[in-house]
Order: C-alpha cells, then structure tokens, then sequence
C-alpha cells in the first residue's frame, strides 16, 4: 500500500516545485555556500572556523564591495556533520554554486564523485583526503595549504628533530578517530616504521568512546610509548587530554594534528596541559586582516561571534585563511578571463593556479599567517607547510620554525592511493577536456 | 460520499478477501502509483529525487523489513542499522568480485547474506524476548559495525575505509555512480520498492503473516495451536533481515554512492524503529507515512523559508527545525498511540460514513 505515502510526498513535492534548490542570486553575486556544522556533536570546533571563514568573505564585501567589485554571497547550509545532510546541501546549492565547501571527511567521499559530473571544485583546506593532491586524477578537488600526509611527515620530522633514522627502536602511539579522518596518516605511517625502524602502534577511539578513553589510555600507559601522536577532532581532544593529564603523561611528548589543537580544549585544562603540541598550517598573532575584520565585521554588529577575544583564537584565524584561499582564486580567476563574477570552471582554474607568495600575504594582512605555497595541475594541494604550537599554559605559541613535509616519500604513494581511488570508482573521468595551462 | 461503499456487494469469499475490498482504496493506490510512476519523474527537480523521494522509499522499506520484524512477529529489534550494513557490504564485496553480475541479481543475493546473519542474531530470541531481545540485537548492532571497521578485506582494504560505488550499468543504462542521472536512480529504487512492498503486503496476509501475528499476541497460545515458534520466529527474522539488507545495499548504491563504517550505527537504526513505530506496528502503509514524517519533513522544513523569500540563519533553522519536527512527533503520538496507519484508517472509516454519520 505504496499510496497514501505517495499522496504526501506529491503535496510535499508541490510545494516544492515552486523553489527547490533556487536560491535567490541577484545579478552580479557569487554564491559560494559553505557547509557549516554550528549544531551537533561537533559544533564546539566548528563554530569558531565558520565564524572565521564568513567573517573575512564579510569584511572583503563591506570594505571593498566584495572581490573584484562582485559581492560574494557567502551562505551557511547547516549539516551538523551528518553526511545525509551534507550531501543535501550539496544537491541544493549546486545549481548556482561555484565552489562547494563540504567540511567533514564523510562528505567530502560523498560529493567528491559527483563534482565531476556537476563541474564544481571541491575545496577542502586541511582536510579531505591526501591523495586528492594528484591534480592529475582529481581535477576538480584542491586542499590546500598541506594534507593529512604532508601533516605526518612533518610532524614524524619535528619529533624526531630532522633525522628519521633517529627514531629506530622507538615506539610511537598514533591515537585516532576511528572514521576515515582517524585512519588517514596511517598508510604513510606504516611506510615510516618500516622504512626508519620504529614501532607503530595504533590506538583507535570509535566515536562513542570519544569522551571516555580510559581504556585507551590504559593501554597507552601500558605500552610506554615514546610519542603518542593525536588524529582527533571533536570531543575526542578534550577526552583524550583530559585522560592524559589525569595518568601523568609527559605533556611534551604529546603531539595532535592542526584539528586537535583547539584553544577551547586546553583552556579547561590550562597548566595541566603545558607542553602539549599541536601541528597548524597557520601561525597565532596579531595581524593586521584581523584588525580590519574588527573594524568592518565585528564592530558593525555583523559577526556571529560572542566576543571579540575569539578572534585570537587559532581555529577562528584559521577560518579567516581558508577564506582568503577561496576569495585569492577568484581573483586569480577574475585576472586571468577577465570577467566580474567568475563561474565554477574559471574558479577551478583560478585554484589551480593559485599561487599564495610571501607579498601577496603582506599586501591582505597576513603575513606569517600562513606559509607561501603554490599550486598547479599536479599539485592540487600546494605543499605550503606548518608550524609545531606549544601550549603554554594559556595559549598557544609557536614552537618551531617552518616544517616542510617530505615530499619524496609522500608523492608515490599519492600517485598509487588516487589510482585505486580511480579504479575503485571507474570509469574515473580523466582530465581531457580540462587542459592544463 | 466520496468513500461510499454501500452498492459495492461481495458475492464471493474471493471478491470478499480481495487486496481491496473497497473500490475507492483501488483507485487511490492507482493514483498514487500514477503519480509516483510518471507525475514526479516528469515534474521533480534534481534536488527532490535526491534529497526527498529516494531516501523516503530507502528509508520505507528499512521500515518495512523492521515492520515485519517488530510490528507482525512481535520480536524487537534494535539491530537493524546493522544488518542494512550486511546488506550494503555484501553487494559492495559482489559487485568488486564479480563485477560482471548483474546490479539487480547482486541487490537479490547480497539481501540473502543479510538474511543468514539476521537468522544467527535472531537465534536467542527462540530463549529470550522482550527488552531481553532487544539487548542481544543490540549487541549484533555493535558487533557488526565493529565487524565493518576492523574486516579492511570487506572494504577491499580502502586507506579512508569506507567503500565506494563504481559506475555500473543495468541493460545498457547507467543506474549507480555519479554519471546515473537521478531519474533512472528514482526509478530502479521505486521499482524494487513496489515488488518488495506488494510481496510483503501478500505474505503478511498469508500463512507466515498470520503465523506472525499469532507469535506475536501470544506465543504460547501459538505454540498450544500447533505453531512451530523456531520457524516462525526465525522466518521472520529471515525475511526482516533480507527487506533490510537490500534497504542498505540501495541506500549506499542508489543514494549516497559512498559510505563509512558508522554510517551503519545505533542512530541509524534508531531512526528506522522511530519510523516504524510513528507510522504504525504491524502496518505496510504505516512505513512509508512515517518516512515521509522523519525523513521528509526536516528536508522540506529546511528549504520552506528560502522557498517563501524568508531569510534565516541556517544554523537557527536547524534548531528550529528539530523542534517543529519533534512536537509533531510527540502531537501524533498523542492523537493516535497506534501510529500513522491507524490515523489514516480512522480517517477512512469516517469518510466512509460521511457525511450522515451514527
């Protein structure tokens, strides 16, 4: 009895006729929606990083009437990190959009397939996954400044102070998120210890233990680890810092990943957690793009955050870049065809060319805020590199001159991930209709 | 008036057992078919078909398979997230062996491997029942998401661990992979969807139905009258467990097109039982009102301000989407503990008698 069901969906169909999927773009605005979580599990660290990417878009509309003269329409579909839903507000926004910003690794799977087919970049800065650097095979995916691998190698470098070979004999904890984010430096890892002679030992923390990892820590206490290395995110950080501090591990031997370094986890912890270390392709201080945003956002009464002390927080300044990265395309893209408002195509070429240098930075405020990088067909990920933060306590610090990832290593097997990826999605569309230049 | 049913005279036990004894219900299902067959491929957007009808007739039949499960066998079920899971890693692990095998007869069999591990969990029922079930289906729930995360052979050892659809092809039409255009999709899903339903619809009304029925208002009343408890219960379990596992296998092939692990946990099969329950226990119809109540209406929520010029915060919406979405639930639990399905069929009989009621 299919029908009474039906009988619903054909009134819930009819009013949607009306507008489905149509969002109301005036002339000359590009519409680039950003797919937010500021509710559910993971609202906590994803609150700060939207405030920080819809405030800069909002800074560059109200101080300069947009980039390039064309406002940009920088609107929220809200997922709450829940896959079904983000692939909802891909196939509602896809119509008009011209980048699509899908934020949690489980969505980025989802729609990574399909941009292809809708000709929409995907980017993705800091995460998604590694081997979408191979422009070659994913040519409408871009993360940059650095992937998840390019963040192993560089922190595998800093722990063992520039000389791998150092590490042989040592024992390394890899603490992750059990999900795709969780399991992403593993492949380059497992290389690590086999070619450098130290012993990995991955301890995972499914989603539901995330706040209670006693037994992981239990474990951790048990096999003495030299490092123990942090894949977190959410209420994993919190939980997995807490325990720590609570068993009286050494704060200095523990390192997280640039999403596991969020100032809110620490501040509960403060002194407990002194010397804790955090990987972050973008460096804190005081810069002058977020005075402006100050001035023209936050003091008009425009901005979602709470107060103005979230804007010296790394999350909220690392928001702040990822926009920059997005509004820096379209320029490139504005520059190279000549056009106001660009489309999704001219933005995918606008990314690939996107070339990030150390003036560039200094002219938009942000000098030091990120390193300088730049991207081309095959590299789609740009390889920019990052800082190691040390928390003191109050606040992090930088702790480390500019790492650079080891490209040699990482490279070949990002040429062999993206081909399973090919062959496990085939027939994977090649890039000859988009020549490189 | 318009549901009239005096002049309409049964003169045989055929005609008086009929699938609708009422004209009117024949007419209307003809009408909802027509509109689902051919009004929405015709008229929806992109957007609809994936975003509204396809996870509505994934989700209904999940509903379903749980339906037959809980609603007519009377058994409790909390692992079905779980074996739609079987389902999905089944057809992925088929189709990657054998790529050649057809889509369809890969849906069939990977529906068989959820069945065979729907009946092993549904074994401690035959001791147990009650919450007691409930608690050793939930423990198939967590072994079994476990099982996908830990097994790296079920998703052919993929470094993210979640398993992808490649492009396959159904007699020269591409129906999964990104390349499938949203109407072929729609209309392989509301295919199988109507077999599966019309299936159902006629073996609960048969022999296993009433068996079911019989288990479920009293087992050991059943048992006194000559029902085998172990077959009855575990046919169910059988046949619950296929429906869902082909609802899993369609979810991630015709629908997501990639899916993790934890895709398949506990909230997932919580959202099943809740629609199950607000659409009515012991109900085909009551599957697919209350998907559109859980699955559809948050979607359309979602998108009914922007539709009508108003603009909110995405963020806000969601709240306030939870909240209207969560009333309504508790409001047709109020009205009508029995679920949707009975709403509906005291709607009916009041129409029936219309306007000149006792």
């Amino acid at each position: 009895m299919t029908k009474f069901s039906k009988i619903g969906a054909m009134l819930a169909a009819g009013g949607l006729a009306l507008g489905v999927g149509v969002t109301s773009v005036a002339a000359e605005t590009m519409y680039t929606p950003n797919m937010s979580y500021r509710t559910g599990p993971f609202a906590a660290t994803g609150i700060p990083l939207m405030n920080g990417q819809r405030d800069y878009v909002n800074m560059l509309n109200a101080r300069d009437g947009g980039v390039g003269g064309v406002m940009v329409d920088f609107e929220e579909c809200e997922t709450g990190y829940n896959t079904n839903k983000g692939v909802e507000c891909y196939e509602k926004t896809k119509a008009n959009a011209i980048v699509t910003q899908p934020w949690s690794t489980g969505i980025t799977l989802q729609v990574l397939p399909r941009t292809n087919v809708d000709r929409i970049p995907i980017l993705a800065p800091g995460y998604g996954f590694s081997p979408m650097s191979d422009g070659e095979t994913f040519a409408w995916a871009f993360n940059p400044p650095v992937s998840y691998w390019d963040g192993a190698s560089m922190i595998m470098n800093y722990i063992s102070d520039g000389d791998m070979n150092s590490l042989e004999g040592q024992k390394i904890v890899l603490l992750h998120l059990d999900h795709p984010f969780g399991k992403e430096p593993l492949p380059l890892l497992e290389k690590y210890a086999e070619q450098y002679g130290f012993e990995l030992v991955p301890v995972p923390v499914g989603l539901k233990e995330m706040q209670n990892q006693s037994a992981q820590w239990l474990q951790i206490r048990r096999e003495r680890p030299d490092w123990v290395v942090m894949w977190g995110w959410g209420a994993m950080n919190a939980g997995a810092l807490t325990e720590a501090a609570k068993t009286r591990f050494p704060m200095d031997k523990f390192v997280g990943v640039w999403w596991s370094g969020s100032d809110d986890d620490l501040l509960a912890l403060g002194d407990k957690a002194k010397g804790y270390k955090s990987i972050s392709w973008n460096a804190p201080g005081n810069f002058p793009v977020i005075d402006e945003i100050k001035t023209h956002v936050v003091d008009a009464g425009n901005s979602m955050i709470e107060d103005a002390s979230d804007m010296d927080k790394i999350f909220y300044q690392r928001g702040v870049v990822m926009s920059m990265f997005l509004t820096e395309a379209i320029k490139t893209a504005q520059k190279h065809f000549d056009v106001g408002a660009v489309n999704a195509e001219q933005l995918r070429w606008g990314l690939e060319n996107l070339n990030i240098t150390e003036e560039l930075l200094s002219e938009i405020g942000m000098s030091g805020m990120v390193a300088p990088f730049q991207m081309s067909c095959t590299n789609h990920t740009g390889h920019g590199g990052a800082w190691m933060l040390e928390w003191d306590g109050a606040k992090f610090v930088q702790a480390s001159d500019l790492l650079k990832p080891d490209r040699a290593s990482i490279e070949p097997l990002e040429k062999e991930k993206a081909a399973e990826y090919a062959q496990n999605n085939a027939p994977w569309p090649t890039r000859d209709s988009l020549p490189c230049e | 008036m318009l549901y009239r049913t005096s002049g309409q005279f049964k003169t045989s036990y055929e005609s008086d057992q009929a699938l609708f004894p009422v004209k009117q219900d024949a007419w209307l299902l003809m009408v909802i078919l027509v509109a689902a067959y051919v009004v929405f491929p015709l008229t929806a957007s992109e957007f609809t078909f994936k975003a509204l009808l396809v996870p509505v007739l994934i989700y209904s039949l999940a509903a379903m398979g749980l339906n037959i499960l809980t609603g007519f066998a009377g058994q409790l079920s909390l692992g079905t997230a779980g074996f739609m899971g079987v389902g999905a890693y089944a057809c992925y692990k088929l189709t990657t062996i054998f790529p050649e095998m057809n889509v369809l007869v890969a849906l069939a069999l990977s529906g068989l491997f959820s069945a065979a591990v729907g009946v092993a969990f549904g074994l401690p029922s035959l001791r147990i029942k009650g919450f007691y079930l409930a608690i050793a289906t939930l423990a198939s729930q967590f072994f079994l998401v476990w099982l996908f995360e830990k097994w790296a052979w079920l998703y052919n050892y993929n470094a993210s661990g979640a398993i992808e659809v490649r492009t396959m092809e159904f007699f020269g039409i591409v129906v999964t992979g990104p390349t499938a255009s949203p109407v072929t999709q729609y209309y392989f899903v509301l295919a199988v969807v109507t077999i599966i339903c019309f299936a159902m619809i006629n073996l609960t009304r048969g022999r296993y139905g009433r068996m079911w029925k019989a288990v479920r208002d009293m087992d050991i009343a059943a048992e006194l009258v000559g029902i085998n408890l172990m077959r009855a219960k575990l046919t169910a379990f059988a046949v619950s467990s296929y429906v869902v596992g082909i609802a899993g296998a369609l979810l991630v092939f015709f629908w997501k097109g990639a899916a993790e692990p934890n895709l398949f946990d506990i909230p997932l099969s919580f959202q099943i039982l809740f629609i199950a329950i607000i659409g009515g226990l012991g109900s085909i119809l009551g599957n697919f009102l209350g998907a559109i109540l859980i699955v559809a209406l948050p979607v359309v929520l979602n998108v009914l301000p922007e539709t009508l010029g108003i603009s909110i915060n995405s963020a806000t919406m969601e709240h306030v989407n939870d909240m209207i979405v969560g009333a309504l639930i508790i409001m047709f639990l109020i009205v009508e503990p029995h679920g949707l399905a009975r709403f509906w069929a005291l709607i009916r009989e009041k129409l029936i008698i219309w306007p000149y009621p006792h």
